[in-house]
């Protein structure tokens, strides 16, 4: 095939960049600008960052958004919420996601559609819909507690609902098929001969998938913990809904300094913030894929 | 040839559903051999080899190795190697890891792995790509780092799906050889499977023919050559005209047969247990066959002519209709016959053979 010239690629690549820059970057820009201004009551709420003096264009940036961020320890203590709950939940979904993805990726051609079908049928009804009627298996005298106590399994009602464990078990829901998609797409994309050389060269069916079945789908791993881990952080919906008023991940945060306190500026700072610990984890994700793509 | 019974394969049986893959297979392999599985696509070669790996298990019958019923024995248990035909290299590990990988498992010592690689990796030439991945080899050289991760274990026997089918074909002759040196260098039992063969003839010391399951015959390359027990076996190994015929009279060490196909009266060399009467088949190899301008013989007119530098093949309409295959050496004497020639052929009673199946 031609090598496309120089004008060719650019012109191939041109239009998702112009998306980003109008969709991502422009707006990040304008959060940017908002986090350095300084709240003010009136519209919008917030002080130019530019002014104009007769013929002399000023402009302030005011870091103390910042500042005030990391003075007032109940962002600091949002944003660890946020990162352990999201941590720990990307944890328990992957421990969830693999044997099923496995599972899936190892069964018959007949069953293999349906099951990855069963797996994406979820996100055909809204996601609050969703989470709403999570609200009636797990409160007080729900659906989880009259079965248990039929069963004879606990005596009184388990207080479930508004606590950390409740969000746990709505974002692990939630992001379930984020996380089995791209392992099962790793899992069934590996070559089923290296078991059996593994197998031939003294593994335990065991020891063959630690060893080559399981490093061969760190892609995969590694892929559907960023879509879990990235999204989780800034969840609002689950923690709002399931979540006790104890339990203050950032989503929330920001949702209040927006709309309960209409402090623009600060709410902008926490998104920054928020975005900047996120590159984190994606860049890492990223490099890890560019090494087992050589 | 050492004791025939390292290997004892007894009448082993495995069925796939309704398709029956080995159909009561027995067979001994003697330590030492470079034993070749024959056949074309799904003739069970492939299901035998991997019963013996432990991949599969037999319906019934029993498999023996040196002594031990490895049957039932799973293969991460048995001392037998694989390669495998599509290489099976572990692409997110170099080439010292993929070779030191079934050592690893055996928790065989550092010091003890780190110099068996060297020893491998010096008989087959993979010291400068040690620690290269997979992908970044060529396909001669996956194929001997497949082979070095197999060797590396000192394996009783070592099996062999199609090593060579996935190399070019100067690769693939020159690997042969390499095959043979070695096998014989550390004198291990090597068992290989092909469909090709000129490759079975080049590396075994024997070979078993095998057809839906079954084991048509097992012999030297030499034997299963020139005394082949079917047409089917005379067929699949090199080129060879087959006519049917009635049995006459022995004569000493040869026979003769009067066959309509062939329009005329063949001569073979005699085998046991043919009477006079019999339906009996004629197989006669083109570099057999003499090709003259006139004088005794089958005549017929030449009808094709194909030109390959080294030698020059024949395909003759006989008077019958049949059609007959011969080989000439190209001596460059300029005795070469054309498309529309008359000539007869002939050939030594001792070099064609008879065949009753």
């Amino acid at each position: 095939m031609k090598t496309p010239t120089r004008f060719g690629r650019a012109l191939l690549i041109l239009p998702p960049y112009l998306w980003l820059l109008v969709f991502f970057l422009a707006p990040f820009a304008l959060v940017m600008a908002i986090s350095l201004s300084e709240v003010r009551l009136g519209m919008p709420p917030y002080t130019p960052l530019f002014s104009r003096d007769g013929l002399v264009l000023s402009f302030r940036l005011n870091f103390e958004n910042y500042a005030f961020l990391l003075r007032d320890d109940i962002y600091v203590r949002a944003y660890l919420s946020s990162v352990k709950i999201a941590v720990i939940s990307t944890f328990i979904t992957l421990l969830v996601a693999y044997p099923l993805a496995y599972g899936i990726s190892r069964a018959s051609d007949r069953w293999r559609p349906i099951l990855v079908f069963l797996v994406i049928v979820p996100f055909w009804s809204s996601l609050l819909i969703r989470v709403y009627s999570w609200i009636g298996i797990l409160r007080n005298d729900g659906l989880l507690n009259w079965l248990l106590l039929k069963l004879g399994v606990i005596s009184s009602p388990l207080a479930i609902m508004n606590t950390e464990t409740a969000i746990y078990i709505g974002i692990v829901y939630t992001y379930l098929p984020f996380m089995v998609l791209p392992i099962y797409s790793a899992l069934s994309g590996a070559d089923e001969t290296l078991v059996e050389a593994a197998r031939d060269l003294g593994c335990s069916p065991f020891a063959a998938f630690w060893r080559v079945t399981f490093p061969l789908s760190l892609s995969g791993v590694a892929a559907g913990c960023a879509l879990v881990l990235i999204p989780a952080i800034g969840e609002f919906v689950i923690p709002d809904l399931l979540g006790g008023a104890d339990t203050q991940m950032i989503g929330r945060t920001i949702w209040l300094e927006f709309f309960n306190n209409r402090d623009w500026p600060i709410a902008s700072a926490i998104t920054v913030i928020l975005l900047a610990i996120l590159v984190v984890p994606i860049i890492a994700v990223q490099s890890r894929l560019a090494r087992t793509r050589m | 040839m050492s004791s025939p019974s390292f290997i004892s394969i007894e009448n082993v049986v495995k069925t796939f559903g309704a398709f029956t893959a080995i159909d009561g297979i027995s067979l001994g392999i003697g330590q030492g051999e470079f034993f070749s599985l024959l056949g074309p696509s799904g003739c069970g070669k492939s299901t035998l080899l991997r019963m013996l790996a432990g991949f599969e298990t037999p319906d019934s019958g029993r498999i023996l190795l040196d002594g031990a019923d490895v049957t039932e024995i799973p293969a991460h248990r048995r001392p037998t190697n694989m390669m495998f035909q599509s290489y099976a290299l572990f692409p997110h590990l170099t080439v010292r890891k993929n070779i030191a990988f079934g050592l690893v498992q055996d928790r065989v010592d550092r010091a003890e792995i780190g110099k068996r690689i060297a020893e491998v990796a010096e008989k087959l030439h993979l010291e400068p790509m040690l620690e290269r991945k997979p992908a970044q080899l060529s396909g001669g050289q996956r194929q001997r780092v497949a082979l070095a991760r197999a060797l590396v274990k000192r394996p009783k026997v070592l099996l062999l799906d199609e090593p060579l089918g996935a190399l070019d074909k100067n690769l693939r002759l020159q690997t042969q050889h390499e095959l043979v040196r070695l096998q014989k260098e550390l004198g291990l039992t090597f068992i290989i499977v092909t469909h090709d063969q000129h490759e079975a003839m080049t590396v075994s010391s024997r070979i078993a023919i095998m057809k839906q399951g079954k084991v048509l015959q097992i012999g030297t390359p030499e034997a299963v050559y020139e005394t082949p027990a079917s047409r089917y076996v005379a067929k699949f190994l090199g080129e060879t005209n087959i006519y049917e015929g009635v049995a006459g009279e022995r004569d000493g060490e040869s026979i003769a047969l009067d066959s309509d196909e062939a329009g005329g009266r063949l001569l073979g060399q005699c085998i046991d247990g043919v009477r006079p009467g019999d339906r009996v088949w004629l197989s006669v190899r083109p570099e057999r066959i003499e090709l003259r301008p006139s004088g005794e013989g089958l005549p017929g007119t030449i009808e094709d002519v194909s030109y390959i530098g080294a030698e020059r093949r024949y395909w003759l309409r006989l008077e019958s209709g049949a059609m007959l295959e011969a080989l000439r050496i190209n001596h460059g004497l300029g005795d070469d016959f054309a498309v529309g020639d008359p000539v007869v052929a002939r050939w030594d009673a001792r070099a064609a053979h008879l065949l009753t199946e």
